[in-house]
């Protein structure tokens, strides 16, 4: 096992480091032009963008610009999204700050969504699998084909016409000026985006599940447990539940990485304040620094959760140790 | 709006400065004897008794404000709403009212009166009211007529960046302080804590227009020291309101104010040091302001009909939400047109092939259908069809029957007619055949309605040969950016629109058209006229010169307050348009507003183009209270 992390260790810092060159590469040296300038914004003065110049180190050797860019995503103080490279000219404030002070909204959104799609999306696809072909299996993968195919913008805007403005059943876009985080979770304003952010992956975990169990239903072990008398509910749920969802747990840690870094479609939509909007907002007013910051902030939670599910996995099912 | 207009017999200039001054003093008196009449009794500006005091007025914006609500930055008419309103005083300020009630002319503020102006119009003279302070956190410190001087010293300060110093060039001493060759603007003294002495380069009249804008705002001594790109997170207020916990700040601190959160929302609240007695001019009836920035355009126009926002500040509300409103006769009062004093403008690089060709501009004065450019942005109700550049009311309708290119649905004959004049036709057959007609680039803004423009535009052009390449990106940080910079890829800018800055034509004259507005770190002047043959072949275009008005300008901008300062400009106007063309006009603006059925005595502040939230009050006020 130790090996197994070792590895897997070395892996995530080889992918941090290909991610971290890229975005180097994106953001600072293949556009022409001046990077100093870009990343001072368009109405800076000279003494701004000689600022950012010299923070930016662009006024030293390349490797020495690139360490300093690196720097962020050593998840140590000083460190992580450093001020001297990853700072907002536009606001005047370090990118570190906006992102911290939006994360709460972000993992809000994440984490309520995350347990939305996994109690919707789980039982439809065992409810499927355990009667392949049945009216309710393809209700259930109705329902999955419309997830799918719906895209978040247009879900989302038809919730807030239907069960806000027409319904007044929920409540409008936004969170309420001064309120608290918890008061807007206790006031239900994170339940339509929430509902309207599950439905795709809902519709995807259910097929996936489905799929997984029908494949497991069918294997010999499951015939033996049937016959030597166990319940159906029993096979089901403790014997092929159980390894139907280990690809399941793979990809939710995946999902909820990559929500962490901003859930931009549902937070545009429903005027939530968190990453997915500020990485929006920046770029739409060419605040790159800031979106580096995201990008890189993104990237370290993927990787991070990538290597999290490959542990999980590992315990749960040791044969992937001794790939 | 008609300009003031003395009889134009031959004069001194400052004559006519100081009899055009004492126009608008009459005014003010008599405005201010008007409101009095009318005092609610509770409040500055007069007020209606019949408006209730206190509630919470929700607002939204889509943008977020410029430039971090730093007032010698801000170049933006939402921000310059809230300062009038709300946030900031200044010597002299306007009445919060629509041009046809007054609403550009100039009234005393921080000033007790009017200036004083010598007679050669060079010498301008404020003497401030006795006992207004500042808000938090320099509560309770007087204003002093340092504190201006302090003001436009930053203005002038390069590591600020300001968003308009050119207005303040005329004061003697601005431009030398800012090249540091100075270190006081010699033309701005103190002579005691109240009277303020501004010394001017020449007898420019519309000096009090420009100490009307919120640059000119006072400062307190060391308030903006160390903030030179984040003052407005420690903005010191002057006016009713001030960011919700300004009380929370500290002199000199480094934590900036909690009640704006940038690309969040802003929070207004009562600034506790604000005098309603000494503020004729805003009644301030709401306790507090909540703006939440972002969201779309459906759902804000949405919550404004459900009665959950009051006010959308910086939207175009949809064609179907205003006939919604007009249809219902409980509902119509609730939609507010007015002229906003500006102009919707497609802008010619004029080095750019094939726009190099003055005939070929001309030929796209012809083609362009105005009219449904307008039908696009809403129909009749969101402007006049353009004839010319300047506005009407800033040229004392000088040009009414003016229209050299038929401004209506297009004339594709005159424009196919002209198009064979321009050296781009080689076969004469009114079209643009030459390679540089293909693929002609055109920087546009990505949001309604100028992406819905695109396909009409896209017509027009090819009409006459004309084949665009519409580049489509954020306002600001694409659009303008790209059309601001010679040195970025452009051909014709399509989404620009310009409003005045204060009710005279001057605002239309340098900031779009003089030399010295061109380039990246400049504004506005797109189109590159005057622009001096070596900046041309710094940015390698092949044309060695273009035409320039930079002393037509300076004539009109030093004429006396007069017909004859009106005349110049629509002379500058009609220049322009057959001999520069620099742009196709299509449209003078009016702002729509819609608002909910709870705010009551809706006002349009004709100054900044945006409601005037210190004369609105709420219909539940009492139950908020």
């Amino acid at each position: 096992m130790g090996r197994y992390l070792i590895r897997r260790t070395l892996f995530l810092l080889l992918v941090l480091f290909i991610v971290s060159m890229l975005t180097f590469l994106i953001f600072l040296k293949l556009p022409p032009g001046d990077p100093a300038r870009r990343a001072a914004g368009r109405r800076s003065t000279a003494r701004i963008i000689e600022l950012a110049r010299h923070n930016l180190g662009l006024d030293r050797p390349w490797y020495v610009q690139y360490a300093r860019f690196a720097k962020g995503l050593i998840p140590l103080p000083g460190f992580f999204l450093n001020e001297q490279v990853y700072f907002s000219y536009d606001n005047f404030v370090p990118v570190k700050e906006e992102i911290f002070d939006r994360i709460p909204v972000t993992a809000t959104l994440a984490a309520g969504g995350a347990v939305a799609w996994l109690l919707l999306g789980i039982p439809i696809g065992i409810a499927s699998a355990t009667k392949p072909r049945s009216l309710r299996d393809r209700l259930g993968m109705l329902f999955a084909l419309i997830g799918v195919s719906a895209p978040v913008f247009w879900l989302g805007q038809l919730f807030l016409f239907v069960f806000w403005f027409k319904l007044g059943v929920a409540p409008s876009s936004g969170l309420d000026i001064g309120d608290t985080l918890m008061e807007s979770v206790l006031s239900g304003e994170f339940v339509m985006p929430w509902i309207v952010l599950s439905l795709t992956y809902a519709a995807f975990y259910a097929r996936m599940v489905r799929g997984n169990m029908i494949e497991t239903l069918s294997e010999d072990y499951i015939r033996t447990a049937r016959a030597k008398g166990l319940s159906e509910r029993r096979v089901v749920y403790k014997h092929g539940l159980r390894a139907a969802l280990t690809p399941v747990a793979t990809l939710f840690g995946l999902d909820l990485g990559l929500l962490l870094g901003g859930a931009v479609i549902t937070e545009t939509v429903f005027n939530l304040p968190g990453l997915g909007q500020y990485a929006i907002k920046s770029l739409q007013v060419a605040d790159f620094p800031a979106v580096m910051g995201v990008t890189i902030f993104a990237a370290f939670f993927v990787v991070v959760a990538n290597l999290f599910v490959d542990v999980v996995y590992a315990f749960l099912d040791p044969r992937v140790r001794y790939t | 709006m008609t300009q003031t207009v003395p009889d134009p017999t031959t004069r001194q200039r400052g004559d006519d400065v100081n009899r055009y001054l004492k126009a608008l003093a009459l005014v003010a008196v008599l405005g201010v004897v008007a409101t009095a009449c009318r005092s609610d009794g509770g409040g500055g500006g007069g007020g209606d008794e019949d408006l209730q005091r206190g509630g919470i007025m929700r607002l939204s914006m889509i943008s977020d404000v410029e430039d971090a609500f730093d007032p010698q930055k801000e170049y933006y008419q939402v921000s310059w709403g809230l300062y009038r309103c709300c946030m900031l005083r200044t010597l002299v300020s306007y009445a919060g009212a629509a041009g046809e009630d007054g609403g550009n002319d100039l009234v005393p503020d921080l000033a007790e009166s009017l200036p004083q102006v010598s007679d050669d119009g060079l010498t301008w003279t404020f003497t401030l009211r006795d006992g207004i302070t500042f808000g938090p956190p320099y509560a309770d410190q007087e204003i002093v007529a340092g504190d201006f001087i302090n003001a436009m010293e930053r203005e002038a300060d390069p590591d600020v960046g300001a968003g308009y110093p050119f207005y303040y060039s005329v004061i003697e001493g601005f431009d030398e302080y800012s090249a540091g060759e100075a270190d006081t603007i010699s033309g701005m003294t103190a002579i005691d804590d109240k009277t303020l002495e501004i010394t001017l380069t020449g007898p420019f009249a519309d000096l009090g227009f420009r100490m009307a804008m919120p640059a000119a705002a006072p400062i307190p001594d060391g308030a903006a020291d160390g903030h030179e790109e984040d003052y407005g997170r420690f903005l010191v207020p002057s006016g009713p309101y001030m960011f919700e916990g300004s009380d929370a700040l500290e002199p000199g601190g480094t934590t900036p104010v909690s009640g704006y959160q940038p690309g969040q929302s802003i929070v207004l609240v009562r600034n506790p040091s604000w005098d309603a007695s000494t503020d004729e001019i805003r009644p301030a009836y709401v306790d507090r302001f909540e703006i939440e920035i972002g969201g779309t355009d459906e759902d804000i126009f949405n919550k404004i009909d459900a009665g959950e926002l009051d006010l959308h500040l910086d939207g175009v509300p949809p064609a179907q939400l205003i006939r919604k409103f007009q249809q219902n006769p409980d509902r119509e009062d609730q939609v507010f047109v007015n002229s906003a004093d500006g102009t919707r403008y497609l802008a010619f690089n004029l080095a750019a092939p094939p726009f190099d060709d003055i005939h070929v501009r001309k030929a796209s004065n012809f083609v362009l259908d105005r009219d449904g450019m307008r039908r696009i942005r809403g129909g009749e109700l969101v402007g006049e069809l353009a004839r010319h550049i300047i506005p009407e009311s800033l040229i004392g309708d000088k040009l009414v029957d003016y229209d050299p290119y038929n401004a209506g649905t297009g004339d594709v004959e005159a424009a196919m007619e002209e198009m064979r004049q321009s050296k781009y036709d080689t076969d004469g057959d009114g079209l643009c055949d030459a390679p540089a007609c293909k693929g002609v680039i055109g920087a546009q803004d990505e949001a309604f309605p100028y992406s819905d423009q695109n396909a009409l535009l896209l017509d027009n052009f090819s009409s006459i040969g004309i084949e665009l390449d519409i580049k489509s990106g954020e306002r600001s940080n694409f659009m303008y950016a790209r059309c601001q910079d010679p040195g970025s890829e452009w051909a014709i800018c399509l989404g620009p629109g310009w409003g005045k800055d204060y009710s005279d034509a001057t605002t239309f004259g340098e900031p779009l058209f003089g030399s010295a507005a061109i380039g990246p770190d400049a504004c506005c002047n797109y189109s590159l006229v005057g622009a001096a043959p070596d900046l041309l072949a710094d940015f390698k275009y092949d044309i060695t010169e273009v035409p320039g008005v930079d002393a037509k300008l300076k004539e009109c901008d030093e004429a006396p307050v007069s017909d004859e300062r009106l005349q110049c400009w629509a002379d500058v106007d009609t220049e322009l348009m057959e001999n520069v063309v620099p742009w196709v006009p299509y449209l003078w603006d009016n702002d729509v507003f819609v608002v909910s059925d709870r705010l009551l005595n809706y006002r349009y502040d004709q100054f900044s183009g945006q409601p005037a939230m210190d004369h609105m009050a709420l219909a539940d006020a009492g139950a908020e209270a």
